[in-house]
């Protein structure tokens, strides 16, 4: 069928562990194509984004990325890989 | 006339604008909120059903690109009754008109920049979006992710606050949180709002309809100084070098208003969207 060819975004979750505190990868991307959010979530309390794990990276809008490679050299923890079909 | 005015306008009430029509701002609207039921109070919680719908359809564009134009188009012709939210851009004198007549009016950090450029907006100099109605006096039952809490405002100081926005570059939206109830007026920029995203890349037209005008050039008046081209977030206006003026695309204009508020010789004027037969029913 019609499977499109997108990169794909490997996060290590396991280094990456506080993207809401570090964001140097979500503001340095051109095409914009990160989501973060918590998944510790409790009602009425503001999730410490310095948990580690309380946020995750998500590569929302993966099918933007043009594979320029700032977040995987912004990124101090190495947790990103980006592979192209 | 747009097909969410004629759903939920009232023709007698301020043209039949249904963002200016007082029972899309009521209490009552607010309180559907049951399973299955139209209202997915999207606002109150924001892992509610509506979000993950969204996501779903979102996420079958990586695996079926058929599929996934397949749902777009589905959810579109379900408009106000699909799983996608209502939002429409409108101009800085119609969310003015918004915001005398809501109540509360409140200052708050807005979702999209927190997920998709992990932007903290922690006191009133920093939000960006505005609350409207009832849910922004439950601000503190809200999850984590609306940080920082809420700024009450008057209709004055909110005009005042949506007209700052104005000068820096935001197109402004009227967001509903289920079915028809007006919940808040955005401040957008491409590509940090999800909805804006939503309608240019993913043709999702519910999200973010057009508003009811289109920007139009006078081109005695215009000088080509460019100031316009840079405010539009909507990719609608260039720069024609042949003529020394700008040129704006009709077609892609989402009636914002924002190069009309930013052009210093006022060579932009919105007109009626519905004044032109070949725009009027382009929402």
């Amino acid at each position: 069928m019609t499977a499109p060819k997108y990169p794909t975004l490997e996060i290590d979750a396991t280094k990456c562990t506080t993207p809401f505190d570090c964001k140097l990868c979500i503001q340095a991307c051109p095409q914009a194509v990160f989501f973060t959010h918590a998944v510790k979530v409790e009602r009425g309390r503001e999730t410490d984004p310095k948990d580690p794990g309380a946020y995750i990276l998500v590569p929302t809008y993966r099918d933007k990325c043009t594979g320029c490679m700032d977040c995987v050299e912004v990124c101090p923890v190495d947790a990103l890989k980006i592979t192209f079909p | 006339m747009c097909w969410v005015c004629e759903a939920y306008g009232d023709p007698e009430i301020e043209n039949g604008r249904w963002f200016l029509n007082p029972k899309n701002h009521s209490r009552q609207m607010y309180k559907i909120k049951k399973p299955g039921q139209k209202a997915a109070a999207f606002g109150s919680d924001p892992e509610s059903q509506s979000g993950r719908n969204i996501q779903e359809i979102l996420a079958t564009r990586f695996t079926e690109q058929e599929e996934f134009q397949r749902l777009v188009k589905e959810a579109n012709a379900m408009k106000g009754d699909g799983p996608f939210q209502i939002g429409q851009v409108i101009p800085l004198k119609e969310a003015h008109r918004v915001v005398e007549l809501s109540y509360p009016v409140a200052g708050m950090s807005c979702i999209c920049r927190i997920l998709t450029r992990a932007a903290e907006e922690r006191n009133e100099h920093e939000y960006t979006c505005t609350g409207l109605g009832v849910g922004m006096l439950k601000w503190e039952r809200w999850p984590e992710r609306y940080k920082g809490g809420v700024n009450f405002m008057t209709a004055d100081e909110a005009k005042d606050w949506l007209t700052k926005w104005d000068t820096k570059g935001m197109v402004h939206s009227i967001m509903t949180f289920g079915g028809s109830y007006v919940g808040g007026i955005c401040n957008c920029d491409y590509p940090d709002c999800i909805a804006i995203r939503n309608r240019i890349d993913y043709g999702i037209e519910t999200n973010m309809l057009k508003s009811h005008y289109v920007a139009k050039t006078n081109y005695d008046l215009c000088n080509g100084c460019g100031v316009c081209v840079q405010r539009c977030q909507f990719g609608a206006i260039k720069f024609e070098v042949t003529t020394d003026k700008t040129n704006i695309d009709q077609m892609k204009c989402f009636g914002c208003g924002l190069c009309e508020t930013g052009c210093p010789r006022e060579a932009i004027e919105l007109i009626d969207r519905e004044s032109l037969p070949g725009l009027k029913e382009a929402w």
